[in-house]
């Protein structure tokens, strides 16, 4: 999965308060494309950063339908139209011994296609994607601001960021 | 045709001395192509010219054969191997053409005999090869039934351990075999025929009831200046002795339980081991299909036996009891009623007298006794008494006779139910002959014994002397079809034919003759018993002229048929088409009709009363290996007996209060000590016997038998003392004590009251007389779904619980039908036994005093089957036919339908058991069913094979199916025409019929699985007003 | 959970850093000797049961005891047996996430790891109890060349097929999902280049962005949300191996909530097991793990035990208030037939000692609650032997009754399945957090500032 990665100024702060204070301000000054970097899903990170509510309970829900629909066709056409066998003197096609079938593959389908549109969404599998701070993922905080971003202005930015108290202000691929 | 070429092929890898050669079915093109293989070539020079002495080839001569009638040689049915090997025709049973059809099985006509009973049989063949026995419904006397053993002895034809060449064995100074080698023909016949020259010969076989057999030892022995003695094991001698104190005749009678109301038996069991019990089956239960007025059976048990189970009544007695019984019976006809013209009759009041009051000896209500007087007398002429058998054979055994002759004759029934002479003509089966000629042996005026056709040395116990005195014989020949216990004190030992292998006959009544003919060429290098008398008569230039002009045993054969036979029965028909007719038919002439005799009543005043004290011996044959030697047969052994549900092994029945007397539980070692010697034996508890009893079968305990019968239980013959030369089979006194070690018994079935469920339906004949339908609880089933149309056939089997015996004759045969394996003692006990069909057993009442129910169950094809739901792949469908398929080539093996089968008759192949047969067995099996693999799920399919058979037969002749024209394989063997298989839809049929009877039911009918298989409710001629508890819905059960 | 509020989840005052350190040490240190050991000792379990199974599919069935009518035994057994234990992890990860219980966070991880590999475990057995385990792909709808040739979906077999490796699918799916931060986390900190590949692998690319960390915990609380009814369904259907036969003493409707209850209760059972093992091996844990987490548990044990409890009961009284005959006798050979001693063990394993949980002393002591839990583990497998075994061996008909003929290869089979689980547990013990990294993390501060959040 080649894809090009983005140029641009990052912070690193070292208590959740501070990010979101940041995170927040960061979007008051006016940039969109930026993003936090988060060793876990801080509280109110979506409000501070403005990320709507994610879209992917829709697919969910449409792959779940589909896939009980898909149970359904599979059991009545295989023992009612392909091959119709007296099993038991049961009829054909015995709806109630089919249902087990269809709500396992309506969780199937919904389980398995929400995974991989989340794969999708956040473009993974990113492989060894540049990293900003190794500690961004066990202990530490960042805010990443892409250099196409409304309005950049390398000086302004840091200005920012020193105002915002971060620990750590660089240059960075992202 | 890949068929023969698998059997080539086996037959290669068997054979070790060339190296095995490929020959793939794959690549084999033309017959032809075999005729280059210069093998082949030397196999048909064997084949087709006759050298003497036949090809050495002895290990694996039969699959050449085999090949060879594939190729229609098989019409060349070769006779019993004489020198000279010209060729006769045997007749298909009305089949047309003659010629041997690929896949379709052809029938012969024949005969066998068990030493006792002879049958009239159908065996089917199939490439030249038997693979099943029939009856043949056309016969007088088992119109088509078969017993267990008529079934399995086909197997026995292909015992591996047959003898295949004429051995001799090594003896040394104690006579004890030393070593076995093969011999040749000439040497052993000159050396006999030199033998022979020095008089003192001697000829023991057992009962001979062929004409033929008879004539040929018969001039044998006049040559020779021989003595012919026959013995059994099971002789009738004790009816022979009483007839001739009573009548003056010693000759058997015939019975005819067909025109008795009234049956009583005392230790006679007729529908199990007694005389002729096939017959006497279809004759009891033809009389009892009339049910508004079925005969009543009142038996007299002191083993629990089949005759017992089937009794409307059963009074348990020990065999000290059985003359009381009948005696008491007189006394209370004769001398309290007055009846009869004996009455009044001094002599016959003195000798009645001490039998004043022998009801309450036998602690029964005497008004069960004057009931069943009372019954006796209304009946006079259409009632029937009687005795015999192992059971009875104390030492009262012929006085036990006249009181019985006596009785019959007082009742009008002799020559009524009786038929003096009529039955089994010169069986001459005797210990006191065999004891003279032990004697003789010991005094050495006998020099030379051939035996044939018996095991004294197995059957007989020790103190009788007579392997002690064989061995002062000698010389000493054995014919028979392997190296058994007597063959190995034999100096040669002579293959003979299987009796599926020669030309014979029977006579199984007065006046009725049956053929016997072969069915395949002899396997093995053997030599029929006639063709070698007539070999070293023809030898030693003695003998009358039929005995030494005669090429083959066959020709001779004819001749008796011809001068002897075809006179009295010919009814005037030419000879050639007589004989034509008898092929066909199978038999000839019908019994001659007899009259009431006149008894001798001073042979009553012998008849004295019996006192015994403690516990009395009962020794007594089981059905499935009566004498014992049958005991190499596989399906035998694994055959639970009917009674006991035990098979491998035998044991010591004993009551319930006496086991509770001496804590014993089932399985525990019992040591049982009479006349002096002790055994071994595990306790069985069998409720409904004599507390005094101790009831042992015999027929166990082979050494000699083979693999499969040797070492299988304890030879209990041992345990018959001799008294005047004649054996104590019953009544001794014996010792029991309890060792309390732990042995276990081989029983498939688990539990053995029916819990106050609804399986076997009961009632009395005053119930069914007030409705036919009583003691069953119809349930109210419905189903949610619109059930499946049948159109076309729609296959059903009704089974009259009120006709079937529980012989097991439809297990064996659903057995050799099916290819269904055996699968041993071990696996028994670990619940893997695989019989499609089993008989279920119940005790119902008193267990002290319990009676029995059976009930074959097989699987029930119900409409709405349980197994057929859960299988995940499909693999057990329903027919368009109403029958529950099983797609082996498709069972995973889940075993779900197992479990979910509510009759369990589902079986499951948990080792590749097909494997395991050993050569030349697999020839035994049916080509039309398939050989199941490891892992599959198998169960009854009606004998689908049978269905289709007879389907594509009526559709080449283009007409409508019969019903009847075909049925299945258990329905077939049934001697009492239980089980009947049929087209439900047809209206007309049977089976329909009997569906729309009010003694119809479903087995668990309130699980709504809408069987196929339907049953026909019991009832019980016991002037009881009702059942005893046990059925409908309430929970008492019997003993478990 | 007013209580857990009160009491602090993590203990110690422990900083995002030193989370991140207790937790990844056993994947970046050296084996203990403790852990080799027991690591070689189910590796040979684990060999001798490969071989044990390859007897039985290479000589046949018959080896093991079933037989008629028992045709369902010791495999069967099992194989519920791990089943309803991998229950309790998708319970703990998803039904109490639901439920917002912030203690799962710390055994959620490991209890979702025993699933997996309880339900590995399982999976092996209706598999290879068919007689010719070879053909076993024949359960799966596949188009053939065989003509028409289908399976039959009126067969609780065939929906087992389907219940059971969604469910596989879905745990594993929801367990490795929940484990992408964390590989990340490793993968940061990796010093050599092998862990770093391997980890980088498993990570997927992860970096933790916002934007990213919204999608996830979306689908999150999805897996949650579709793992709940899933694992309330597995366990229904596989009850309905039973309740849809027509056998006395399996054709109840109680059966499914009946082996739900069952399941969560012996998997609680085998979670607290596992957990005072993990806790003795990496004492670190303690922190994370703590004894209210512990005690916790036990109280659910303790009334899953009453419900199973109270199915057994019923059980009873409606087999006397149907006035069933077959139903009847069925019961109360259960209790004193030939193998009343199996279903009174069940009875006192199962709903007799639990009870001691209501003392607190006994819930939090650690040795007696681990070996109260040892005692459930063995009540459950005695729960089903006792289902199937009394059942098939007392039907319909007295004449075909009879008696499981246990041999030598079931102990053997029993006993090596357990080889095949510690193995793979004690391999994912060293190379996967054993604690959620990112889970913990937000809940550390639990306990210590009152009244916030």
């Amino acid at each position: 999965m080649a894809q090009k990665y983005k140029i641009g100024t990052a912070a690193i702060f070292s208590t959740e308060a501070e990010v979101l204070k940041a995170a927040a301000a960061v979007r008051s000054a006016g940039f969109q494309k930026f993003d936090a970097i988060t060793p876990y899903p801080v509280h109110g990170m979506e409000e501070a950063c403005g990320i709507q509510r994610s879209w992917i309970p829709y697919v969910t829900f449409v792959m779940g339908i589909l896939g009980c629909l898909a149970g359904w066709a599979l059991t009545w056409w295989t023992s009612a139209v392909s091959w119709p066998l007296n099993i038991g003197g049961k009829p054909f096609h015995s709806l109630p011994a089919f249902i087990p079938i269809m709500f396992e593959l309506t969780v199937l389908f919904a389980a398995l296609s929400s995974v991989a549109v989340l794969l999708w969404a956040c473009g993974l599998p990113k492989i060894n994607p540049p990293v900003i701070h190794p500690d961004l993922t066990s202990h530490k905080f960042g805010i990443f601001i892409p250099n196409d971003d409304s309005g950049y202005d390398e000086r302004k930015v840091e200005e920012l960021f020193r105002g915002l108290g971060a620990s750590e202000i660089k240059k960075a691929e992202f | 045709m890949s068929e023969m070429n698998q059997h080539d092929h086996d037959h290669e890898n068997h054979d070790h001395s060339a190296a095995p050669k490929e020959r793939d079915s794959r690549y084999w093109l033309s017959l032809d192509q075999w005729a280059q293989d210069p093998e082949f070539q030397k196999m048909a020079e064997q084949e087709f010219q006759s050298s003497p002495l036949r090809e050495s080839d002895g290990e694996d001569g039969w699959a050449r054969r085999e090949f060879l009638k594939l190729m229609g040689a098989s019409l060349a049915m070769a006779s019993a191997g004489c020198i000279r090997r010209p060729v006769q025709k045997i007749i298909p049973y009305n089949k047309q053409p003659e010629e041997v059809t690929f896949a379709v099985s052809n029938f012969y006509t024949s005969t066998y005999f068990d030493g006792s009973e002879a049958l009239g049989l159908l065996v089917r063949t199939r490439e030249g090869r038997p693979l099943k026995i029939e009856g043949n419904p056309k016969h007088p006397m088992n119109l088509g039934g078969t017993s267990v053993r008529a079934q399995a002895h086909i197997l026995s034809l292909y015992d591996p351990e047959r003898i295949k060449t004429p051995i001799r064995n090594l003896l040394n100074k104690t006579k004890t075999n030393r070593d076995t080698i093969t011999a040749k023909w000439e040497e052993i016949d000159d050396a006999v025929v030199k033998q022979l020259a020095k008089g003192g010969v001697a000829i023991l076989t057992g009962s001979v009831n062929s004409p033929t057999g008879r004539a040929v030892i018969g001039d044998f022995a006049q040559a020779f200046g021989a003595r012919h003695v026959q013995w059994e094991p099971l002789a009738h001698e004790e009816i022979r002795e009483g007839q001739k104190l009573s009548y003056g005749d010693d000759s058997l009678p015939f019975y005819r339980f067909d025109k008795a109301k009234v049956i009583v038996s005392v230790d006679a069991d007729f529908l199990g081991t007694w005389l002729m019990p096939t017959t006497f089956s279809r004759q009891f239960s033809k009389a009892r299909k009339d049910i508004a007025n079925m005969p009543k059976l009142v038996a007299f048990d002191s083993a629990y036996s089949l005759t017992g189970a089937n009794a409307d009544i059963r009074v348990r007695i020990k065999p000290s009891q059985q003359i009381a019984v009948v005696m008491g019976l007189a006394h209370e006809i004769i001398v309290k009623k007055g009846q009869t013209r004996f009455a009044g009759n001094a002599s016959v009041k003195s000798a009645l007298d001490p039998f004043a009051n022998v009801a309450s000896q036998l602690a029964l209500e005497p008004a069960l006794f004057t009931k069943l007087a009372d019954d006796l007398i209304q009946n006079r002429g259409k009632s029937l008494i009687v005795a015999g058998g192992l059971p009875t054979l104390t030492a009262q055994s012929q006085d036990l006779q006249v009181a019985v002759n006596f009785l019959n004759s007082a009742l009008d029934n002799d020559g009524a139910t009786v038929e003096g002479k009529n039955g089994l003509p010169g069986v001459g089966a005797s210990y006191s002959a065999l004891a003279s000629l032990v004697n003789d042996l010991n005094k050495g005026t006998i020099k030379t014994v051939i035996i044939h056709g018996c095991n004294p040395v197995y059957a007989l116990p020790e103190e009788f002397g007579f392997a002690e005195a064989l061995k002062k014989a000698e010389m000493v020949l054995y014919t028979g079809d392997r190296n058994d216990e007597t063959g190995r004190q034999a100096h040669f030992v002579i293959p003979d034919h299987h009796s599926l292998e020669s030309w014979g006959d029977a006579e199984i009544g007065r006046g009725v003759y049956s053929i016997h003919q072969p069915t395949i060429r002899p396997m093995y290098d053997t030599r029929s018993l006639g063709l070698t008398l007539m070999t070293w008569a023809y030898m030693a230039k003695r003998g009358s002229k039929r005995l030494t002009t005669y090429e083959t045993y066959y020709d001779f054969l004819r001749s008796v048929w011809k001068e002897e036979i075809h006179p009295k029965v010919g009814k005037g028909q030419a000879f050639e088409d007589f004989w034509e007719n008898v092929l066909q038919e199978g038999f000839a002439g019908s019994l001659a009709d007899s009259s009431a005799r006149n008894f001798k009543l001073e042979a009553l005043s012998g008849v004295k009363p019996v006192s015994s004290q403690g516990y009395e011996l009962v020794l007594y044959p089981t059905i499935a290996l009566g004498d014992g030697r049958l005991a190499n047969v596989p399906w035998l052994q694994e055959l639970p007996d009917p009674v006991t549900k035990i098979c491998w092994d035998n044991y010591v029945c004993l009551s319930l209060a006496t086991a509770e007397k001496m804590h014993v539980r089932e399985g525990h070692l019992m040591e049982i000590s009479v006349n002096g010697k002790k055994h071994k034996l595990p306790a069985h508890i069998q409720p409904g016997l004599h507390d005094d009893v101790l009831a042992v079968p015999v027929g166990y305990g082979r050494t000699a038998a083979g693999k499969v019968g040797n070492g299988i239980g304890l030879n209990t013959y041992q345990m018959v003392s001799i008294q005047k030369g004649l054996p104590i089979f019953a009544g001794a006194k014996a010792e029991i004590s309890n060792t309390k070690m732990k042995y276990q018994l081989a029983n498939p079935q688990g539990h053995h009251s029916m819990e106050g469920r609804q399986i076997v339906v009961e009632a009395t004949l005053k119930e069914y007389l007030k409705d036919p339908g009583a003691g069953m609880h119809k349930h109210h089933v419905f189903s949610i779904w619109p059930a499946h149309a049948y159109n076309g056939h729609k296959w059903g089997m009704a089974i009259d619980l009120n006709s079937c015996t529980g012989c097991n004759a439809c297990a064996v045969a659903c057995q050799s039908e099916n290819n269904i394996p055996v699968v041993g003692k071990k696996y028994v006990i670990q619940g893997r036994e695989m019989h499609w069909l089993r008989v279920d057993r119940y005790y119902v009442g008193d267990p002290a005093n319990a009676q029995t129910v059976f009930q074959p169950m097989m699987c029930q094809h119900c409409a709405t089957a349980p197994c057929e739901t859960v299988c995940p792949v499909a693999a057990t469908v329903h027919s368009s036919e109403g029958l529950n398929d099983m797609v082996y080539n498709r069972c995973v093996g889940t075993r779900y339908c197992s479990n979910n089968c509510p009759y369990k008759v589902r079986r499951f192949n948990w080792f590749n058991y097909a494997k395991l047969i050993e050569k030349p067995m697999h020839l035994a099996l049916n080509p039309d069913v398939t050989v199941r693999v490891r892992g599959v799920m198998e169960k009854c399919t009606m004998c689908v094979h049978r269905i289709k058979a007879g389907k594509s037969k009526a559709k080449l002749e283009n007409r409508e199916l019969q019903d009847g024209e075909f049925t299945t394989a258990c329905a077939q063997a049934c001697p009492t025409d239980a089980i009947t298989f049929g087209d439900i839809n047809n209206p007309e049929s049977r089976v329909a019929k009997l569906f729309a009877e009010k003694r119809q039911y479903a087995v668990l009918e309130e699980f709504h699985t809408a069987p196929n298989v339907r049953y026909l409710s019991k009832i019980r001629n016991d002037d009881q007003e009702t059942r005893p508890g046990s059925h409908g819905h309430d929970s008492k059960g019997g003993h478990s | 959970m007013s209580q857990m509020k009160r009491n602090p989840l993590v203990l110690g005052r422990k900083s995002l850093k030193d989370i991140t350190e207790d937790i990844v040490a056993p994947v970046e240190s050296f084996p203990s000797k403790g852990w080799l050991g027991l690591f070689l000792s189910a590796k040979t379990l684990f060999i001798f049961y490969i071989i044990t199974l390859g007897l039985v599919v290479s000589t046949g069935m018959g080896l093991l005891g079933v037989n008629h009518p028992n045709a369902w035994g010791t495999m069967i057994i099992t194989f519920v047996f791990w089943i309803g234990i991998g229950h309790a992890g998708t319970l703990i990860s998803a039904i109490l996430f639901l439920f917002r219980q912030k203690w799962r966070t710390s055994v959620a991880r490991t209890a979702e790891a025993m699933t997996v590999f309880a339900v590995m475990t399982a999976g092996l057995f209706p598999l290879l109890h068919t007689g010719r385990p070879w053909l076993d792909f024949w359960l799966f709808p596949y188009p053939n060349q065989r003509g028409p040739l289908w399976v039959n979906f009126r067969s609780p077999l065939l929906w087992d097929v389907f219940a059971v490796s969604t469910y596989a699918t879905v745990s594993m799916v929801f367990w490795y999902i929940g484990m992408v931060p964390d590989f990340a986390t490793i993968r940061d900190r990796a010093k050599n280049k092998i862990r770093y590949m391997m980890y980088g692998a498993l990570s997927l690319g992860w970096r933790g962005t916002a934007k990213n960390w919204s999608h996830y915990e979306m689908v999150y609380l999805l897996l949650a949300g579709l793992s709940t009814p899933l694992v309330l369904s597995v366990h229904t259907i596989v009850s309905f191996d039973f309740a849809v036969s027509n056998l006395p003493g399996w054709h109840t409707t109680i059966f499914p909530p009946y082996f739900v209850a069952g399941a969560i209760f012996s998997g609680f059972g085998m979670v607290v097991t596992l957990m005072t093992l993990v806790r003795i091996g990496f004492p670190e844990f303690k922190n994370y793990i703590t004894l209210d987490h512990m005690e916790v548990m036990n109280k659910i044990i303790m009334a899953t035990g009453l419900m199973v409890g109270y199915a057994y009961g019923s059980e009873f009284f409606v087999a006397w208030y149907s006035g069933n005959l077959y139903e009847r006798a069925v019961f109360i050979n259960r209790a004193f037939g030939d193998y009343g001693w199996s279903y009174w063990c069940m009875i006192s394993c199962n709903v007799l000692i639990p009870q001691l949980f209501w003392f607190k002393k006994i819930r939090r002591s650690i040795p007696i609650m681990f070996v109260i839990s040892i005692f459930v583990n063995i009540g459950m497998w005695f729960e089903r032997f006792v289902i199937t075994v009394t059942s098939l061996h007392h039907d319909f008909l007295p004449s075909s009754w009879g008696n499981y003929a246990w041999s030598p290869y079931d102990t053997a089979i029993l006993a090596g399945s357990f080889g095949m689980f510690l193995t793979l547990f004690l391999l994912y013990l060293r190379l996967f957090p054993a604690i959620s990294i990112a889970e913990v993390k937000p809940v550390i501060n639990v306990g210590y500032e009152e009244g916030k959040h």
